[in-house]
């Protein structure tokens, strides 16, 4: 047990903390809240995996963007800010059995899967790589991703401009 | 430089002249602060430094007792309610006295309150006082830790002299009463008006 | 059962030994320095916000602490650590203790790529600035959770406009940030630093140390792109007069209106070292960092911290001088100010910049 096992413990005991919150709380904005540790401890294991690039876009995207747009959301959807809104609990037996199956087949996957690691070390100054392979090999791949969210962009746009009516 | 025809000029020249006016005038602006920032303060040090108050600067108010004839004008146009007057009538054979104005004084006053934590400073009070006996004084510092020191007493009278005041009073009523009913059963003729003064008539308020 | 009571027993001692390693004083050690540095700068900063806002009205603030009122910070954290810290019974209360918390770490976080002298910075990873941009969307969601938290409609209200703002302008920061990493090719805000070190005329501000003719074709776009950073830097910390979240004549105090005591007092802190942060970014990236600007001359690691100390500092009174200059802006020039004008001036700075840089 060295200090970086103990530092991926942490991050893994407050990332499932955190998703625990997220699926089990009644209160819909501590849900959303708590998935800010969850983020934040996947990015503390990216960062353990030394992928600093993906780490920090991690944190960028997902709580910068995604988590205050999801914030915002739950905030914005209650009627009154002094009642929350509660998730229940319904369709309990099937859903023990689907869930139970599944949790099944990925453990059996883990058990049988041979993991394997390759013997080259991490690539430092991930950054510059990233950003070679992304405008050189991928080029394609990213350049449609920018296309499709300059659609979503646009669209976006024509629906919050609408003319009014004269 | 600013009073610029908008509707001369296209969108796009609008667009750079508004950018190039919120530059300009924010930087107007911190040249005006930048001045101001080695300008000598306006302010004093209060507790140190004392500004010297008006001549009819109107504070704390002040009642000289000596001249007040108790005729309750100043705390009828109190707008706050803060001034308490009790009087007790002087009866024939005392003589209370006249002001430095020259009224006579017929009514002991026993009582002179004023609340001054109530008091707006409106001056109304000063105003219909005929013997100008009660005046705004420029003391304007005069906190308390406790509320109820804010609730100045005026009167000069001890409760010895109130209590002597209060017998004569009703040593002469009764004295006139039986008066009133020896005459009234000698004749039955309309009363005589009281020989006790009556506080005079009350003016209006007077025209701020 | 045992075996789970030995096993904890063998970690303890594991840990402990870790903790006593070197490695682990080192991080403690290198974490120290910025924290202590923001104690510090915020009573300093504390006391010349109060001088220069009464200076520039004419007045002359504080007086009787000591010389000048110079002790005055000092009772005023004393009186604030002393105050009740209130819980509104409404109030969602775990989120309202944890926000406060959350928008200083999210503060402190990015001080770990600052580096405050060519010898010291917290952690020199390559993504400096890109960390310390994702590290301040930590702030917008603890603005978010406080506002939510208090159960107040105010609080509530200038936390989702901070939120509006703070996602706004984290767009235009950005792209000023990209102007800046193109031309010296690194986020490491060290080696931005070190880029520009030897002297003012190397400062990216002025074209950063290339050819002349490359340097005068920048020097147009190297200064927009500062002025632009710096602007938005200040909406991003919520600073007049693009300080809506907070707008006492609209919004009692925005989001921390029900926080008092400590918890109020972090906000505060956080508020402050933010400012320092912006000012600090800045510098790095366009101003030398802690590179002094007389080239050899006084330069040096403890030199460093000097200039780089200076040169934040500055900006610090600069933003303290807008504050109490400018009117606040409405919500939709703010708005305006980022999507219609910040963004395509970076949009064409970066452009030509790049332009410049290829040919």
């Amino acid at each position: 047990m060295d200090l970086f096992s103990v530092i991926f413990y942490v991050f893994a005991v407050i990332t499932l903390g955190a998703a625990g919150i997220v699926v089990f709380s009644r209160n819909i904005v501590h849900s959303a809240f708590a998935l800010l540790f969850a983020f934040f401890g996947v990015a503390g294991i990216y960062v353990l995996l030394m992928a600093d690039f993906l780490a920090i876009t991690q944190l960028m995207i997902y709580v910068g963007g995604i988590l205050v747009l999801l914030i915002f959301g739950v905030m914005l959807t209650q009627r009154q800010i002094a009642v929350d809104i509660k998730t229940g609990t319904i369709q309990t037996i099937p859903a023990l059995i689907i869930v139970s199956a599944l949790a099944g087949t990925l453990v059996g996957m883990f058990w049988v899967t041979v993991w394997r690691t390759s013997g080259i070390p991490p690539v430092e100054p991930t950054a510059s790589k990233i950003g070679e392979l992304l405008l050189t090999t991928y080029l394609l791949p990213f350049e449609v991703a920018s296309v499709v969210l300059l659609v979503a962009l646009i669209g976006a746009a024509m629906i919050a401009r609408r003319e009014k009516k004269a | 430089m600013f009073d610029i025809h908008y509707s001369s000029l296209t969108a796009v020249q609008t667009y750079f002249r508004n950018i190039w006016l919120a530059l300009y005038t924010a930087l107007i602006g911190m040249r005006l602060t930048w001045r101001h920032l080695f300008t000598p303060a306006v302010t004093i040090q209060y507790p140190d430094v004392k500004l010297k108050l008006p001549e009819r600067a109107r504070n704390r108010l002040y009642v000289n007792i000596d001249d007040c004839i108790g005729c309750d004008q100043c705390s009828m146009a109190c707008p706050v309610d803060c001034i308490t007057i009790e009087t007790i009538k002087g009866t024939p054979d005392q003589d209370l006295g006249t002001t430095s104005t020259g009224n006579k004084k017929r009514l002991h006053v026993p009582v002179f309150d004023i609340d001054i934590a109530k008091c707006c400073y409106c001056g109304l009070c000063v105003y219909p006082c005929p013997t100008e006996c009660i005046v705004m004084t420029d003391v304007y510092e005069f906190s308390e830790f406790d509320r109820r020191n804010l609730n100045y007493h005026y009167s000069a009278m001890t409760p010895a002299e109130i209590a002597v005041a209060k017998e004569k009073l009703r040593k002469y009523d009764e004295e006139q009463a039986a008066k009133k009913a020896a005459a009234a059963a000698a004749a039955p003729k309309p009363p005589a008006p009281a020989a006790t003064a009556t506080p005079p008539p009350k003016p209006e308020t007077p025209p701020n | 059962m045992e075996e789970l009571g030995k096993t904890i027993l063998k970690l303890i001692p594991v840990i402990g030994d870790q903790l006593a390693d070197i490695s682990v004083l080192v991080f403690v050690i290198g974490a120290a320095p910025p924290l202590i540095f923001i104690l510090l700068y915020a009573l300093v900063t504390l006391y010349t916000e109060m001088k220069v806002s009464a200076h520039i009205q004419d007045r002359v603030a504080y007086m009787y602490t000591g010389y000048h009122g110079i002790l005055q910070p000092v009772a005023d954290i004393l009186k604030l650590i002393q105050k009740e810290d209130t819980v509104p019974d409404s109030a969602d209360k775990t989120l309202f203790r944890l926000a406060p918390y959350l928008v200083f770490i999210g503060t402190y976080a990015g001080f770990a790529v600052i580096p405050f002298s060519s010898a010291y910075m917290g952690s020199n990873i390559n993504l400096g600035v890109f960390y310390l941009i994702a590290a301040s969307s930590i702030v917008v969601i603890g603005l978010l959770m406080s506002g939510w938290a208090s159960n107040n409609k105010w609080s509530l209200l200038g936390a989702m406009r901070s939120a509006a703002q703070l996602v706004s302008y984290e767009v235009p920061t950005a792209l000023a940030v990209l102007v800046a990493v193109m031309i010296t090719g690194s986020l490491n805000l060290n080696e931005v630093s070190k880029f520009q070190d030897g002297g003012i005329q190397n400062w990216i501000l002025f074209g950063g140390p290339m050819p002349i003719t490359q340097k005068l074709l920048l020097l147009p776009f190297t200064f927009i792109t500062f002025l632009i950073l710096f602007l938005a830097g200040m909406a991003e910390v919520n600073r007049t007069p693009f300080d809506l979240p907070e707008a006492e004549s609209e919004l009692v105090q925005g989001f921390n209106t029900e926080y008092s005591g400590m918890k109020f007092a972090i906000f505060y802190l956080a508020e402050y070292a933010n400012m320092f942060l912006v000012s600090a970014v800045a510098t790095s990236l366009f101003l030398g960092g802690w590179s002094s600007p007389f080239g050899s001359f006084m330069s040096g690691p403890v030199w460093g911290v000097f200039w780089f100390v200076m040169k934040g500092m500055f900006f610090v009174f600069v933003q303290i001088w807008m504050r109490w200059t400018l009117p606040r802006l409405r919500v939709d020039q703010l708005m305006y100010t980022s999507w219609k004008v910040m963004t395509p001036f970076l949009f064409v700075c970066i452009f030509a910049v790049g332009l410049i840089l290829v040919l």
